[in-house]
C-alpha cells in the first residue's frame, strides 16, 4: 500500500516539474508592485541624479547638456577638496573615539556589579534621542558665555573655550557630540560579542600562565575583532554621511571650517540651486562611500575567525 | 615530574557538599584515572588540582610545594579539556607555543619545542592550520601538544575523549597511553567511562557522591571490588547481583535459585544475614548439566554472545565467548565459576 502511494506522489510531482513555463508568467502580477516601488524610489532617483550631473542646471534657468564639465569643475574646486578633508577628519575621529570608549564601556558592563542593568539603560539613552534635539542642547552647552562646558572647565582652572565657534576646535567639538551619541551603539555591539565568547580558552590561558592584560590582549581583543569591525563599518558609513547634527549646529561654519561634502553639496544644490554641480558631487560622494564599504568588508572578512569556522 | 598529594580535600558550592574529606597520593610518573558517574565530583576535583576551582578545605601538594592557594599559572600543570579549549583565532603552532610566548621564551626555542611536540603527535603538517580546519581527533592532539610543549610537572585530562566518535576514541586512548609511556609525566585523567579507566590507568580512583569508593590497580578493582558500587561500576556488561542468604553451604536467592559458593567463604561467618551474590556475565559458562534458564534477550556481536536468562524468576546476564546456538525463548544450561563469585553484605554493601 505504502509503495503504491509513494509512486503516485512521485508521478504528480513529476508532472508539475515538467510544465514550469505554463505557471511562471502568473507570478508577474505579484512582482510588479515591488518593481514599481524599487524603480520609483531607488532606480529613478539615481538615474536622474546621474543625468543631472552631466547637465548644467540652475533652478529657474534652462537645462543644458554639459558632458563632464561638472566633474572637471569638481577636480579644481578648492572648497570641494577642503570639504573632503573635513569629511575625512570628522569620519576618522567620529569612528575611533566611540570605538575606543564603547569597547571600554562594554568591558565594564560585561562585569557583574550592582545596578548594572539600570546603568546600562541610562548609558544607551543618548542613542535614542533625535539628532536635532541633541544639536540644540549641545549648542547651548557649547555657548562660550552661558554654556555649562566652560563653567565646568572653569571649576578645574581651565579658561573658556570657543568650541564650535572656533575654526580649529569646531570639528573636534562636533566629534564630541557624535561620540556622546554613538558610543552606546558600539558598547551594545561589543557587549554582544563579549557575551558570545567561549569560556574555555580563558581557562586554558589561565593554565598557560596569562595574566588579566595578556588574556585581553591575546584572547578577548582578537576574538571580538569581528564585532569591532561591524561597529567600524556601521560608524564609518554613518559618520561619513553625517549631516543633521553638523547642519543644525554650525551649517558648516565658522566660514567653511566644518563644511563636509554632505553640507557642501546640500548648500550647492539647495542654497545656490546649482542642481547639476550638486548632483555631480552626490555621484562622487556615492562612489567614495561604495569604495569605503568594500574596503571595510574586505578588512572584516580578514578579521573574522568565527565566520571561517563554517567554511 | 612530581608527586601529587591530595589531603582531606573538601569542596562546597554554597550549602552543597560536593567533595567530603578526600585524600589520594599519586606517585611520580603515575597515570591515575578518576572515574565515577556524572556528578560524582571527579571534574571538580581535577579543576581544584588545576587551580580553576577554589578548595574549600584541605591541602593540595605538587611535589613538595603546597599549591592549594596558588593561581593556576603558578602550579606548573597542563590541562587538556573535554572540548579542547583551543584558541580559535590562532594557528596550531601558535596554540601550542602560546604558553611559552607568555613566558617570553626565546622564539627559536619555542619553535623547536613546538616542532618536537608536533612530531610526537603527528601534527607536523597541520602547524599552519586553524582549529576550525581540523577534525575532532586532530584538535584533541593539538590540545595534547599544547600540554606537552609546556613540559609541566603534571598533566591533567578532563574527559578528553568524550567528544570523539567510538572508533577515534579507541585510537586516541592508545595514543594518550603511548604518550605517557614515552614522556612519563605524572598524569591525572578524569573519565566516566570505566573502559577508558581500565585500559589506561596505573591506578584507578573510583568516586561516588564526592567520596572515594576504592583505589587500586585496574585488575584489583575488577577482581576484588570493595563494595557493591565498584562491583557494579567496573566491568561491562555490569555484574549480576542476586539477593539471598547462605543456607546449608549454598547460596539461595530470594526466589529460590541455588548458586555455588567460593571455597573460602565460611558459611558459619556469613550465614543467616541478607547478602548480595555477585557474578560477572563473562564468568558464566554454557553447560548442559547446570542451572537451566530461558533466553529473554540474545545479542550476538560475532566475538561473543550476550544473553539475558530467566532462571526461575532471577534474571542473569551472561556473556558467552564460545559460539553456542541460542535463540529467543530457548532453554540454556549454565554453570557458574565459583572462584569468580563475589559476596557483599546487603546492609552495608561491603565485600565479605
Amino acid at each position: 500500500m505504502a509503495s503504491v502511494s509513494i509512486e503516485t506522489a512521485r508521478t504528480e510531482t513529476g508532472d508539475k516539474r515538467s510544465k514550469p513555463s505554463r505557471l511562471a508568467p502568473n507570478y508577474w502580477p505579484f512582482v510588479v508592485p515591488a518593481l514599481i516601488v524599487i524603480g520609483a524610489v531607488i532606480v529613478f532617483p539615481w538615474v536622474f541624479t546621474l543625468w543631472m550631473s552631466v547637465n548644467s542646471w540652475t533652478l529657474g534657468q534652462a537645462q543644458t547638456f554639459a558632458g563632464l564639465d561638472n566633474y572637471i569643475r569638481l577636480a579644481t574646486d578648492f572648497r570641494f577638496w577642503e570639504s573632503l578633508w573635513h569629511t575625512l577628519i570628522f569620519t576618522v575621529l567620529a569612528v575611533v573615539a566611540p570605538l575606543f570608549l564603547g569597547t571600554l564601556a562594554a568591558l565594564i558592563f560585561d562585569a557583574q556589579f550592582p545596578g548594572r542593568g539600570f546603568l546600562r539603560g541610562v548609558f544607551v539613552m543618548p542613542m535614542m534621542a533625535t539628532p536635532v534635539a541633541i544639536a540644540l542642547v549641545w549648542t547651548m552647552m557649547f555657548h562660550p558665555q552661558l554654556g555649562v562646558l566652560n563653567y565646568l572647565l572653569s571649576l578645574v582652572g581651565i579658561g573658556p573655550q570657543e568650541w564650535i565657534y572656533n575654526r580649529y576646535s569646531v570639528i573636534p567639538s562636533l566629534v564630541l557630540v557624535e561620540t556622546w551619541q554613538w558610543t552606546p551603539l558600539i558598547m551594545l555591539i561589543v557587549l554582544g560579542g563579549l557575551a558570545a565568547l567561549p569560556r574555555e580558552p580563558y581557562e586554558s590561558a589561565e593554565i598557560d600562565g596569562a595574566n588579566a592584560w595578556q588574556k585581553f590582549r591575546y584572547l578577548t581583543l582578537p576574538m571580538i575583532a569581528p564585532f569591532l569591525m561591524i561597529g567600524v563599518i556601521i560608524r564609518s558609513i554613518d559618520a561619513i554621511k553625517s549631516f543633521d547634527i553638523i547642519y543644525a549646529m554650525t551649517q558648516g561654519g565658522p566660514g567653511t571650517a566644518s563644511e563636509t561634502i554632505n553640507i557642501y553639496l546640500y548648500n550647492t544644490a539647495f542654497s545656490y540651486y546649482d542642481i547639476g554641480y550638486g548632483s555631480a558631487m552626490a555621484v562622487v560622494f556615492f562612489v567614495i562611500i561604495i569604495a569605503l564599504s568594500f574596503a571595510l568588508m574586505m578588512v572584516r572578512a580578514r578579521a573574522n575567525w568565527s565566520d571561517m569556522e563554517t567554511r | 615530574m612530581a608527586t601529587v598529594t591530595l589531603q582531606n580535600i573538601q569542596k562546597r558550592f554554597g550549602a552543597v557538599n560536593v567533595i567530603q574529606d578526600l585524600s589520594v597520593d599519586i606517585a611520580d610518573g603515575e597515570f591515575v584515572v578518576l572515574v565515577g558517574p556524572s556528578g560524582c565530583g571527579k571534574s571538580t576535583l581535577l579543576r581544584m588540582v588545576a587551580g580553576l576551582e577554589e578548595v574549600s578545605g584541605g591541602e593540595i601538594r605538587i611535589g613538595a610545594r603546597e599549591v592549594s592557594n596558588l593561581p593556576a599559572r603558578d602550579r606548573d600543570i597542563a590541562m587538556v579539556f573535554q572540548n579542547y579549549a583551543l584558541y580559535p583565532h590562532m594557528t596550531v603552532e601558535d596554540n601550542m607555543g602560546f604558553a611559552l610566548k607568555l613566558k617570553r621564551a626565546n622564539p627559536a626555542d619555542t619553535a623547536e619545542r613546538v616542532k618536537k611536540a608536533a612530531a610526537i603527535l603527528g601534527l607536523e603538517n597541520l602547524l599552519q592550520r586553524y582549529p576550525r580546519q581540523l577534525s575532532g581527533g586532530q584538535r584533541q592532539r593539538v590540545a595534547m601538544g599544547r600540554a606537552i610543549v609546556r613540559n609541566p610537572q603534571v598533566f591533567l585530562f578532563d574527559e578528553p575523549l568524550s567528544n570523539l566518535d567510538a572508533k577515534l576514541r579507541v585510537v586516541m586512548r592508545s595514543e594518550i597511553k603511548a604518550m605517557h609511556q614515552r614522556i612519563g609525566t605524572t598524569t591525572i585523567y578524569v573519565t566516566h567511562d570505566q573502559i577508558e579507566a581500565m585500559t589506561m590507568a596505573d591506578k584507578i580512583v573510583v568516586l561516588h557522591d564526592g567520596n572515594i569508593e576504592q583505589v587500586g590497580a585496574p585488575l584489583e578493582l575488577y577482581d576484588r571490588p570493595a563494595n557493591l558500587f565498584v562491583a557494579g561500576f567496573i566491568g561491562s556488561p555490569a555484574m549480576n547481583f542476586l539477593d539471598g542468604k547462605i543456607e546449608e553451604g549454598v547460596f539461595r536467592t530470594e526466589k529460590g535459585l541455588i548458586l555455588p559458593l567460593p571455597a573460602e567463604v565460611s558459611p558459619a561467618k556469613a550465614g543467616g544475614r541478607p547478602l548480595v551474590y555477585g557474578i560477572r556475565p563473562e564468568h558464566i559458562r554454557a553447560s548442559d548439566q547446570g542451572i537451566q534458564g530461558r533466553a529473554a534477550i540474545v545479542e550476538g556481536t560475532g566475538s561473543e554472545i550476550f544473553a539475558k536468562l530467566d532462571c526461575g524468576g532471577e534474571q542473569l546476564s551472561c556473556l558467552f565467548r564460545e559460539r553456542i546456538d541460542v535463540r529467543f525463548g530457548d532453554t540454556v544450561g549454565i554453570s557458574i565459576d565459583a572462584k569468580q563469585v563475589h559476596l557483599f553484605d546487603k546492609a552495608t554493601g561491603h565485600r565479605l
